[in-house]
């Protein structure tokens, strides 16, 4: 990890989790592996995505207590899948966005990796001519 | 600061600037010294991965996911040697005349552009692939428009040698894509043209380019040391594209004079749409752009086209999260995927401007035009993907996270317009245009129908930026006859422009 602090990237995980199921599969390389790309690519976007991605995580962590008392790590898998489907609809622009983005990263960490490949199916080849029959 | 002197700076390398830079060899070969100022690098070809990740982060800007500024929308556009070109599928249209009819720019006549278009066919070797290197993602689209009776042709493609990788928007692996990287580019360095990479323009003010040369630690290095340059040009041709063609000039101070200077953008709002089938189909295998349909296009305003994307990309390009989108991302070798365009109004408040660093900001919103021509897209293409045997479709404004085939008599009812809602479905654009228009004069425009800045004698632009509404197709073949023609007047004026 380069940036993300200890807390913000176990919260990721957490997330991530849910967003891709897979990624309660992963190893600590695996894991260490969907950061570091997610990581990359909020460097490469500059200081300010960072920080409104660090803030987006802070709402996201706290944001359930109004309903349930409790953040989103401490809640049952169901209950994590329903406030990001609320995310998902928010009225409000800016949490559909952050939403939006939030579940970006998980895919680019997760499905980024060339592991993730197999498992899906995907094998492209730079010779493909004799798989494509012609 | 390093000082230089050169007679032609073009800033910028892509479709417009490869053109350019060709196009002007004969002055390099007369003595005057042409440079290409190119932001990107050029890989090695070993450094080609076919990786997406990889290669987002070292092809595209911000990994080619820049977003508008109510980030609504993202945008891909490439930086590298022969900037986009190096990440298009490569399929290659020529501007119907209507379109042209549309544009209404004084002197610039259709005729004339499909004259150059057809010059850069040849040159960039472009034709129809036989039938036998068609796979099945592109088949199955044609199968589908054919039994529901849509318009659906063929696309050209500009490939030389292609290995069927399906890895266009990568970067071809196998040099077969004929970009301007492998074709111009080397043309035009062959006639004693400089190309240096690594460099991005930050200014240009009267007959100077300032800019930074840094090599990013991939790629070869720049043919200048890394440092600031304060190059003295007798002509610069802008080359940098619907984003930073104009927010350059902004930077550099012409708005006062040009009003309408980063307005009218328009982007092919784009959807990439999902159905799975019950087989295993060929898709990451083969051309991944083979076909489109131009059935909706005067009566919804948009086009459809056949396309393959990449784990990461499908993936975001999903509504939802969680074990359904699991389940269909492990259904990747029996997918099948469209991708929308939709044709935009030009829009005076759709707009580039900078920010207080100078940087880019794309200020757009999607209208509800737009938003209307996207969900009769969705339809559209969730009746073809039925058609063409699917098993179930996956439509980012579904009433639920599949429509299966039983439900494909019910698809109005259960792709509702209610659904399509900016922030919540992933739209996204490759075809960037405008900022720059050509036009009559300073009032309603940025060029005359050369690419010469009005009021500014020694300033072109060349490229999509040109472009005073969308051109309804892909654009870089319009974008290379346009170049050509920019290149022609600085080349036929060089005398009273660069002096004798």
């Amino acid at each position: 990890m380069i940036s993300l602090s200890e807390e913000q990237a176990a919260f990721l995980l957490v997330v991530a989790r849910r967003i891709v199921p897979e990624v309660a599969g992963l190893d600590d390389r695996g894991c260490a592996q969907l950061l570091a790309i997610i990581d990359r690519a909020l460097m490469d976007r500059g200081a300010e995505v960072y920080r409104k991605f660090g803030v987006f995580l802070g709402v996201l962590r706290r944001a359930p207590v109004v309903r349930y008392g409790r953040t989103f790590s401490r809640l049952r898998p169901e209950r994590q899948d329903a406030v990001l489907r609320w995310f998902e609809r928010a009225p409000l622009g800016l949490l559909r966005q952050g939403l939006w983005g939030l579940k970006s990263m998980a895919f680019m960490g997760y499905y980024g990796r060339v592991e993730a490949w197999e498992e899906i199916g995907y094998a492209p080849s730079f010779d493909s001519l004799e798989r494509l029959g012609a | 600061m390093r000082e230089l002197n050169v007679d032609v700076a073009i800033i910028g390398s892509g479709a417009g600037g490869g053109a350019v830079a060709k196009e002007l060899a004969p002055l390099a070969r007369a003595g005057r010294r042409v440079v290409v100022l190119e932001w990107g690098t050029k890989l090695a070809e070993h450094e080609y991965t076919g990786q997406e990740v990889d290669m987002a982060g070292k092809l595209y800007f911000d990994n080619g996911g820049v977003f508008t500024k109510d980030r609504n929308m993202t945008m891909a556009f490439g930086r590298a040697y022969g900037g986009s070109t190096v990440v298009y599928t490569g399929t290659s249209l020529t501007i119907p005349e209507r379109v042209v009819a549309r544009w209404g720019v004084p002197g610039l006549d259709w005729g004339d552009l499909q004259q150059r278009s057809a010059k850069y066919l040849v040159e960039n070797n472009v034709h129809l692939q036989p039938e036998e290197r068609l796979n099945d993602n592109n088949r199955l689209f044609r199968l589908g428009c054919e039994r529901l009776g849509y318009r659906c042709e063929q696309f050209p493609i500009n490939v030389k040698g292609c290995r069927a990788s399906s890895l266009c928007n990568l970067g071809c692996p196998n040099a077969a894509k004929q970009g301007t990287h492998r074709v111009q580019l080397p043309m035009a360095e062959a006639a004693g043209v400089e190309v240096v990479t690594n460099c991005r323009v930050t200014r240009v003010s009267e007959r100077v380019c300032e800019g930074v040369v840094a090599n990013p630690g991939y790629g070869e290095p720049s043919a200048w040391e890394p440092g600031e340059y304060r190059v003295t040009a007798k002509a610069v041709v802008v080359c940098g594209g619907a984003v930073n063609s104009p927010a350059l000039l902004l930077r550099s101070g012409f708005g006062g004079a040009l009003p309408v200077l980063g307005r009218f953008l328009t982007l092919h709002p784009a959807l990439i749409l999902v159905a799975e089938h019950e087989r295993l189909i060929t898709n990451f295998v083969g051309h991944p752009k083979s076909f489109y349909c131009d059935e909706f296009l005067e009566s919804h305003g948009f086009l459809l086209e056949t396309c393959m994307y990449f784990p990461f990309v499908t993936a975001k390009n999903l509504i939802g999260f969680g074990v359904a989108h699991s389940e269909l991302m492990r259904a990747f070798p029996r997918l099948q995927m469209i991708l929308v365009l939709a044709v935009d109004p030009a829009l005076a408040s759709n707009r580039v401007v900078v920010d207080a660093a100078g940087e880019p900001v794309v200020d757009y919103t999607l209208t509800g035009e737009v938003l209307d021509s996207l969900h009769e897209s969705m339809k559209a293409s969730a009746r073809i993907f039925f058609a063409a045997g699917a098993r179930r479709v996956h439509s980012p404004a579904g009433a639920s996270f599949f429509l299966d085939v039983a439900d494909a008599e019910r698809i109005d009812e259960l792709i509702p317009r209610g659904n399509v809602t900016p922030g919540k479905i992933s739209v996204t654009s490759a075809h960037l245009m405008g900022g720059c228009r050509m036009g009559a004069g300073p009032a309603d425009s940025v060029t005359d129908a050369w690419g010469r800045v009005h009021g500014v004698p020694w300033l072109y632009v060349a490229d999509s930026s040109l472009f005073p509404r969308a051109s309804e197709i892909n654009p870089y073949v319009t974008v290379m006859a346009l170049a050509d023609r920019a290149a022609e007047h600085l080349r036929s004026h060089a005398g009273e422009v660069l002096g004798r």
